[in-house]
């Protein structure tokens, strides 16, 4: 006999939710205590852990306002027949609304109105635009549609869309938002991308300062972070999995912090933002070098394993930072984000607060960001330390990272 | 009128000094000019405002009112009403209570009242505020009473420089002046510009700018605001914060400029928060054109619906607090609300 | 045949000149006529809101202001329309006021209750009960600092009294030596409460003892003498001695205001006060010691008659204010 799983009352007042994730695709293995589902309730969003270890089967519709006990999926043991669904006996009505053809992103719960709940600005953008705002999915709190939402903002800051922005992969599923880190660049994601099905969408973006990204000075971690919210909210993808690397970490957690609706999963590849320490002279000697013989040491000192630093690598790095205006500015920005070799951001508490999955991923050997700031995480984030690793975990164990990226895939795993 | 251009230098002023040497400017070029109060004399005021003024202009000039606040309030009004100048201090704002009628009823509306025909050239000033354990009749922020009260100005400095440039151009105008001083920012120290100047009675200031969240603040508060800002912009939020300064006229074009630019709005007051300062600046920018740039609930941060209790946990616990205002801010600029 | 001892003769007639003496008299008139003529717009319906008629007192007023130059400074109350015209005022922009017109004195935004004549040194009736007291206090201080010479008459009622504002102002003017005078207008009633019963003390004047200056209780229907008591109090202002306290008193015939039933007194008792009215008592004192005959009274009144009905046809020819203009005047206009 499978194992139900049913929507649980989480909280107090709670006489619904939806499922807005779905942690193990329909049909794959599920460990007992994994992340099975997302459900957001009018007043939260939390995580629901698997009840059973086995294949997941009938699961419900993402979207879909559900009474508190319903089966919204079954759990069979391996070599179990899977057949319809079995009958169950806990389910409730939901009062007032039925659960077949309830509006997916607009939930009500306190109201009959029919109208789409949406702040003014939404509803301006709407008007300006000619849109029906029922048509549009509002990623805010119950489900409010936001000016994000509507569409790209224009007009209202000049600066947004001035971050380049290289999309690859399909259309279906939950999009892998990449940022790099100082000094990086799109090109080096291109190991983890290899690893990762051809079908997976993928959105790389530049930080201000970096690669075909406009050039802007920046007087402080919140001003690179709103260069990179104004992007991110143009993106117009629905909610992402954010990944982070280094300086990009400490920006995916601020841009998560101020959009969590729109960061389904969060992965963070030896942040910063957690903690004062960083290697200064390494920074500097990677922005500053002006050929592949000053540049080569210390790419070396990124990894772990130095041969990993080919001739022709370093080459080819050194090629993409010809651009002495480039180089200007990261060193501004290094100066004002990494003052005295000292993390001037701090984003624990921002931490503290996610509520979305996190995980860290860092090695080791890391030599530029200490590993030990991923013990500040609460315990709730999900840690993933690598032996022979150094800063670039992307890059010297794309595959293993790779993995961690696909959640369908995550239960294997968690079993290394 | 104009903001002097003046040499500021890096001289620094506490704000009751500050204070004192606008009434010292006032007193040396206006004869016109008196000050009146209860114990503002050898005394000194009760929070040595006036200091040693009396030594230097006598007690004609610095004059000690008996315990008559609606009396003291009332010989100011007709003093202000016939050609002097005077400057009233109330010991304690919530003393005003007493001297309402004066106020309101006469100082107010004396010019409306006789058809234009007179104009009440009256400056007074409260010590108002919460923060010195001074518990339920000593303690209240009631700013907004008067704001409510066409005929009368009512400003908030947040700072030395401010006080003293507010005190002196509302010395400089006809009509009368309510000038609501915070008690903690007596000993505050900035700087201040030496000799006269005049800073505006009706133009907020823009004390850090931001494109996150507007956080709009009086008094106090301001310096409260400007702490969260700092702790908000280490996690990637930049709010802007505005000192109100002046609670009546309200600054519109300042406000509204900065909520079109973030799209969110936080009021940040002591005063108690129902029907007060914050409901006002949220209807103003909800009934102008600002309002379809909202993209998030409007927040209030005010005093509690209490009086100012006398244990100092709990006088903390019903105004806001730093805490309070980073967490507000931080909840709107995440869309958490 | 009138006493021709200069010794015994009603010191209005030995202080004033008899063109003086006349035209007190006709300003007693036209008060009471400027009050009739208001009552009678009132109930024609071309007055709203309400009035406090000072019919009864005009001895009060006339006396009081005979002291007085057109640099001293009155406040008056909510019964004000007598010390308005007792200071010099224009009935035509009085009335202009009462209909609510642009040419009156407050252009219509006062009405009765805020009538005032800043020119003539009248800083406005009120409409708070011992609201003018402390007012006039400061404009006494100004007096004092500014060096002008001028005194202040502080005109409040038997009502009043019972304020704290009273005791403050009294006091406040007292310790600082002011030059002002508290004419207090006892005409019996706080609306419907006697003095009797509201008031401690039998004479309001004897509060002036609690204060430190003199108290002088007087008939405030005998214009002579209330000038006489007003006259001694102004020089001692005038001479840096302090301020002074005194009782006028007098009887309003009419209600308290147009809304009043007259529950709380007795036919007999205003019958009573009505036969010591102020203005016959004047004329006759006039015609007494050769001041005024006959036909001159008769023209003095039809002068007043002509006057009113002049006054009020200027109020009904006058514009209205603007409707745009209804917040006007609430802060003065700023220099730029």
């Amino acid at each position: 006999m499978p194992t139900e799983v049913i929507l649980p009352k989480v909280d107090m007042d709670m006489t619904s939710g939806r499922i807005v994730t779905w942690h193990v695709a329909e049909g794959a293995v599920v460990s007992q205590g994994a992340p099975l589902f997302d459900i957001e309730t009018d007043k939260a969003a939390m995580e629901v852990e698997s009840p059973a270890s086995g294949r997941v089967h009938h699961q419900a519709a993402l979207g879909i306002e559900v009474a508190i006990g319903t089966v919204v999926a079954w759990i069979y043991a391996e070599g179990e027949a899977v057949g319809p669904p079995p009958e169950h006996v806990t389910e409730k009505p939901v009062p007032r609304t039925s659960t077949a053809d309830a509006p997916r992103q607009i939930a009500v719960p306190h109201t009959d109105l029919q109208k789409p709940r949406a702040t003014p600005a939404a509803r301006k953008a709407a008007r300006d635009l000619g849109l029906d705002l029922a048509t549009v999915s509002g990623t805010g709190p119950r489900g409010r549609v936001m000016r994000g939402d509507v569409g790209p903002i224009s007009g209202l800051n000049a600066e947004s869309g001035t971050l380049a922005v290289i999309r690859d992969g399909g259309t279906r599923g939950v999009p892998l938002v990449l940022l790099h880190g100082l000094a990086g660049d799109r090109y080096g994601w291109e190991p983890l991308m290899a690893e990762l099905p051809s079908s997976q969408p993928v959105i790389r973006v530049e930080l201000p300062n970096h690669g075909t990204s406009a050039r802007m000075r920046a007087d402080g971690f919140s001003d690179v972070l709103r260069q990179l919210r104004n992007t991110f909210d143009t993106l117009d993808c629905g909610p992402v999995h954010l990944v982070g690397h280094s300086l990009g970490g400490a920006l995916a957690l601020g841009l998560s912090d101020t959009r969590p609706r729109q960061v389904a999963r969060l992965t963070l590849l030896a942040p910063s933002g957690l903690g004062p320490e960083v290697n200064g002279p390494a920074l500097d000697g990677l922005i500053g070098a002006t050929r592949a013989e000053s540049l080569g040491p210390w790419l070396k000192a990124l990894v772990a394993d130095p041969d990993l630093m080919t001739p022709s690598f370093v080459e080819a790095a050194m090629r993409l930072r010809q651009d002495a205006s480039l180089r200007a500015a990261q060193a501004q920005m290094a100066a004002v984000l990494f003052p005295d070799g000292t993390q001037a951001m701090d984003l624990t508490s921002a931490l503290d607060r996610l509520e979305m999955p996190t995980r860290i991923i860092w090695g080791r050997r890391d030599r530029i960001v200490p590993w030990k700031h991923a013990l500040r995480a609460p315990g709730r984030v999900s840690l993933n330390l690598f032996d022979n690793v150094g800063h670039l975990p992307h890059i010297e164990a794309a595959a293993a990272v790779a993995r961690f990226l696909m959640p369908a895939d995550q239960e294997v795993l968690s079993g290394d | 009128m104009n903001i002097a251009v003046v040499d500021s230098g890096l001289r620094e002023l506490s704000y009751a000094e500050a204070i004192r040497e606008a009434m010292d400017i006032a007193l040396a070029t206006d004869p016109r000019v008196v000050l009146m109060g209860e114990d503002i004399g050898v005394y000194g005021g009760a929070f040595q405002v006036t200091g040693d003024l009396i030594d230097k202009y006598g007690p004609d000039r610095v004059m000690d009112t008996p315990i008559s606040e609606l009396g003291g309030a009332g010989v100011a009004v007709g003093a202000a009403l016939t050609g002097l100048r005077p400057i009233f201090e109330f010991q304690f704002s919530d003393f005003a209570t007493l001297a309402m009628e004066q106020i309101v009823n006469q100082a107010a509306k004396l010019r409306y009242m006789l058809g234009g025909a007179v104009s009440v050239p009256l400056v007074m000033r409260f010590p108002a505020g919460s923060g010195t354990g001074a518990a339920a009749q000593h303690s209240q922020s009631l700013e907004a009473w008067f704001g409510h009260v066409p005929g009368l100005k009512v400003v908030q400095p947040s700072t030395p420089q401010d006080a003293k440039g507010l005190l002196l151009a509302a010395l400089d105008d006809p009509d009368p002046v309510m000038i609501f001083e915070h008690k903690l920012l007596y000993k505050m120290r900035g700087p201040v510009p030496e000799g006269a100047y005049w800073v505006p009675l009706d133009k907020a200031e823009v004390r850090r700018t931001g494109t996150d969240v507007t956080v709009v603040a009086t008094g106090i508060m301001v310096h409260k605001a400007l702490e969260a800002a700092e702790v908000l912009a280490g996690e990637g939020i930049a709010a802007e914060v505005i000192d109100l300064r002046s609670i009546r006229p309200l600054d519109r074009d300042t406000v509204l400029a900065s909520v079109r630019k973030t799209g969110r709005l936080t009021c940040v007051y002591e005063a108690v928060k129902t029907l007060g300062i914050g409901a006002e600046v949220s209807a103003m920018v909800a009934e102008s054109d600002a309002f379809d740039y909202l993209d998030a609930p409007i927040v209030r941060l005010g005093g509690a619906d209490s009086p100012i209790p006398y244990n100092p946990d709990l006088e903390r616990a019903v105004v806001p607090q730093v805490p309070d205002i980073i967490a507000a801010v931080r909840d709107q600029a995440r869309g958490a609300l | 045949m009138p006493d021709s001892n200069p010794e015994n003769l009603p010191f209005a007639i030995r202080h004033y000149s008899p063109d003086q003496l006349r035209g007190a008299l006709r300003k007693m008139i036209l008060i009471r006529k400027f009050e009739e003529g208001a009552e009678d717009s009132y109930t024609r319906g071309l007055i709203h809101g309400t009035m406090h008629l000072s019919i009864g007192q005009e001895a009060c007023a006339v006396g009081a202001c005979m002291a007085l130059s057109d640099d001293d400074k009155i406040t008056s109350t909510h019964r004000g329309h007598g010390h308005c015209i007792a200071k010099g005022a224009d009935v035509a922009r009085m009335f202009a006021e009462f209909f609510g017109k642009e040419t009156g004195y407050c252009k219509g935004r006062g009405g009765s209750m805020h009538i005032a004549d800043v020119a003539k040194g009248n800083l406005g009736a009120n409409g708070i009960v011992g609201g003018g007291l402390p007012i006039a206090v400061g404009a006494a201080l100004s007096a004092k600092r500014l060096g002008t010479g001028a005194v202040t008459a502080c005109f409040f009622g038997d009502g009043a009294n019972n304020e704290g504002a009273f005791h403050e102002a009294l006091n406040m003017a007292s310790i600082w030596a002011l030059p002002v005078v508290f004419v207090c207008e006892n005409n019996k009633y706080g609306m419907s409460m006697s003095t009797e019963r509201s008031t401690a003390v039998a004479a309001i004047a004897d509060r002036a003892a609690a204060y430190a200056m003199p108290g002088v209780s007087v008939d405030g229907n005998d214009f002579s003498a209330v000038a006489e008591t007003v006259e001694g109090a102004v020089a001692r202002a005038r001479a840096g001695a302090g301020p002074s306290l005194i009782e006028a008193v007098t009887y309003r015939w009419r209600g308290h205001s147009k809304s009043d039933r007259n529950r709380y007194r007795t036919k007999d008792e205003i019958a009573g006060w009505m036969a010591q009215d102020p203005v016959p008592r004047m004329a006759a004192m006039l015609r007494a010691h050769g001041v005024l005959e006959d036909e001159g009274l008769a023209a003095l009144e039809a002068e007043v008659a002509d006057e009113i009905a002049a006054a009020i046809q200027f109020a009904k020819d006058s514009p209205a204010p603007r409707v745009d203009h209804a917040t006007r005047d609430v802060l003065t206009p700023s220099a730029a």
